[in-house]
């Protein structure tokens, strides 16, 4: 009677963790191998004295430690589990949405990329100063601090709260939360954690499953515009309008516009012709995506000129490029009244 | 002939008519290729980052790396009147080049800071204050409200108004638009044409509505059979001569109706002048081309140049079609002499045998009769 009384309450365990594992989105690490990625970073816990709490020894490695990889894979499997590899020690066979540290963290490679802390040493024009820093932008209460290097997560970082200094309690318990719906109300129901602080909706968008690896027009992150209201987070002044104009002229690049519907914006990814049918619309380009609002349910394989709109990413991948200034292209080769690609996806005008 | 040999006989005749038609239709190519390589070019080459800077810490319009003035006069003191970055060649109007001159002039004489003299050209924002004293608070000859290609130049020229580079307050650009920058939206991208005057970068020299042939080095080192072609018309009434621009804020200068007309300037051919005419005609000088001293401008001069109704660049001969037009004796942007003169006028007298300056035309004035 006791071993039929067991095997029923295994057995009901068994279906709530099974249909648990339905009701979460994939991007929630369900794993029964627990050791594969808490277990492999030795000293993760520091030793402390009865009665005091643990301290987490590695902080920021412990996220560069799990996203790294000394092979040339940019999506690795743990326990069962995809991670995302951010950083190759080695050149990556692929990169994924948001670049990968490799090239940040070569001799030179400090236009490439962010420095972050544990791949690549403080950055010798910049040091720790993010471009365009403005205070005013930054709604994280503690602030972006210039004498502590640029980490992760955390108030120095991108992921997790900004709100909280140390970057592995900032975003602690996101990768194991429910993640669905991603309406941006908490770390982990916010786009790639991208969420400043609990008062401030998270980052929106639709993650792509394998991170942009091998992206098309079909099979693509789908952005929002408060990417941009992230990135001026630490970059204000590259965003907020009395830093850049607006638009009659404009003294910087813009972003969080609407990919104009009119003269040369029109014609936007100019190598693919219109949809069939479906004149003013143009076909998407991985190479310089947009953002949209609503972020649509599934990738849309065409861009709306005067609908869509042109944001941070359209031009600069997150983490770290093969191009300067983090670039999605060479903009040395990138040359006007010549053929196109980089710039010229959206300056149609300026091509030969 | 037997049949195999008959065969490649014909096959050897079919290969040999066959190379002759790909060497014409290379040669064709060729050719194709010289003459409308121009035609389809696009005004600027280069790289985007060696004229704009995105995020750049001290931005400037339209992502420019300077503005106007900091990509056409990036060494005041330099001693290159064109640049060349990359693909881009980019003309210098405010350089230090002894003999570098171009069409249009130098700042440097009117430049702050470099011993300027106002007197010697345009007073244009960012590289010189605007002049003060009384005669100089709005252009010389200005006329309000004149007609300008796409619609009416500014009502009054207010007395704190800088001349700018472009738009409403300049001469380069839609002088429709007021903001210097956006006058010359895509401009320098436009794809180069026949230059049609129907939009800004198909203008001459971007002076919206102008026609003309541009010189490929803005004349340095011109010749007298390769240079600037400027329009003229001497039935003033278009509004696409060099001498039509000018008069868009000089209007008094010029005997358009449009513009000065007979009231400032006298009647407009075959009268005698109030003001030295601009946009006439050798043959439509008063008493007749016909023996008149005119006659003697012979063969093309770079210091005093002529329009035509139908300019080439090529023009080497002076004749009674010729057209006289401001630029004539003025430089568009500043020279080494009063009053942006290609001369020193104060030397020019009526005993001087060089025939230089105003004896270029007027060739009877000098000291040879």
């Amino acid at each position: 009677m006791m071993q039929w009384k067991i095997f029923t309450a295994r057995t009901i365990l068994l279906c709530i963790f099974f249909f648990s594992l339905l009701s979460k989105a994939q991007g929630t690490i369900l794993s029964d191998d627990c050791d594969a990625c808490h277990g492999i970073f030795p000293g993760m816990m520091e030793e402390a004295p009865p009665g005091e709490p643990q301290k987490f020894a590695l902080q920021n490695l412990l996220c560069v430690n799990c996203h790294s990889s000394a092979g040339k894979d940019s999506i690795k499997i743990l326990g069962g589990v995809k991670v995302p590899v951010v950083h190759n020690t080695m050149k990556p066979a692929s990169l994924l949405a948001g670049g990968n540290f490799y090239y940040v963290a070569t001799v030179l490679g400090d236009r490439k990329g962010h420095n972050v802390d544990g791949i690549a040493s403080l950055d010798i024009k910049f040091r720790s100063n993010p471009p365009g820093y403005d205070i005013e932008s930054d709604p994280s209460v503690k602030g972006y601090k210039v004498e502590k290097p640029l980490t992760c997560a955390g108030s120095n970082g991108c992921h997790g709260n900004r709100n909280v200094e140390n970057p592995f309690v900032a975003i602690r318990g996101s990768h194991h939360a429910d993640d669905t719906p991603l309406d941006g109300s908490t770390t982990a129901r916010s786009y790639r954690y991208l969420k400043n602080t609990d008062k401030i909706k998270g980052v929106l968008g639709l993650e792509d499953q394998d991170w942009g690896q091998n992206s098309s027009f079909k099979k693509h992150n789908e952005y929002s515009p408060s990417m941009d209201n992230f990135c001026a987070s630490c970059h204000g002044n590259f965003y907020r309008q009395d830093k850049i104009g607006k638009m009659s002229p404009w003294f910087r690049h813009p972003a969080g516009v609407l990919l104009p519907k009119t003269e040369e914006y029109a014609n936007y990814n100019p190598e693919f012709p219109s949809p069939l049918n479906r004149p003013g619309i143009r076909m998407y380009s991985p190479d310089a995506p947009v953002a949209r609002d609503p972020v649509p349910a599934t990738p849309v394989e065409t861009v709306e000129p005067g609908a869509d709109i042109v944001f941070c990413l359209s031009c600069h991948l997150a983490h770290a490029s093969p191009n300067d200034s983090m670039l999605r292209w060479d903009y040395d080769a990138i040359t006007s009244g010549e053929t196109g690609g980089g710039c010229l996806i959206c300056h149609t005008g300026k091509t030969e | 002939m037997p049949y195999r040999e008959n065969r490649i006989a014909k096959s050897k005749e079919q290969r040999a008519k066959s190379n002759v038609f790909y060497v014409l239709l290379i040669l064709l190519y060729a050719l194709c290729s010289v003459l409308f390589a121009g035609a389809v070019d696009a005004k600027m080459k280069g790289r985007c980052k060696d004229c704009h800077s995105m995020h750049a810490d001290t931005p400037y319009p339209v992502l420019t790396k300077g503005g106007c003035v900091g990509c056409h006069g990036q060494l005041p003191n330099g001693t290159q009147n064109i640049i060349t970055t990359g693909k881009a060649r980019i003309p210098q109007v405010f350089h230090h080049m002894q003999n570098g001159d171009l069409a249009g002039g130098n700042f440097y004489y009117v430049a702050d800071g470099y011993n300027p003299d106002y007197s010697k050209g345009h007073n244009v924002l960012g590289i010189s204050q605007p002049e003060s004293i009384p005669t100089m608070i709005s252009p010389p000859g200005f006329i309000g409200n004149v007609v300008i290609p796409g619609g009416k130049g500014p009502v009054d020229w207010p007395e704190q108004q800088v001349l700018t580079c472009s738009g409403a307050w300049g001469c380069h650009g839609d002088r429709n638009i007021y903001d210097p920058y956006l006058s010359m939206y895509t401009a320098h991208h436009t794809h180069n044409g026949e230059l049609d005057g129907s939009t800004v970068g198909k203008s001459y020299r971007f002076l919206y509505g102008i026609k003309g042939v541009e010189h490929p080095d803005w004349e340095y080192e011109a010749t007298i059979d390769n240079h600037n072609g400027y329009k003229g018309d001497f039935n003033h009434n278009t509004i696409d001569t060099i001498s039509y621009l000018c008069g868009e804020c000089h209007g008094k200068f010029h005997p358009n109706p449009n513009l000065g007309g007979a009231k400032e300037g006298g009647f407009a051919n075959f009268t005698l002048w109030v003001r030295h005419p601009a946009d006439i005609s050798f043959s439509t000088v008063h008493g007749g081309f016909a023996g008149s001293e005119y006659q003697d401008y012979v063969t093309y001069s770079l210091e005093s140049p002529v329009a035509h109704f139908n300019p080439t660049g090529r023009e080497k001969v002076v004749d009674a079609d010729s057209i006289l037009m401001c630029m004539s004796c003025h430089r568009a942007h500043a020279s080494p002499y009063s009053d942006a003169l290609r001369w020193d006028y104060s030397k020019i007298s009526a005993e001087d045998m060089t025939r230089e300056g105003c004896l270029i035309c007027h060739t009877r004035k000098g000291g040879h009769q």
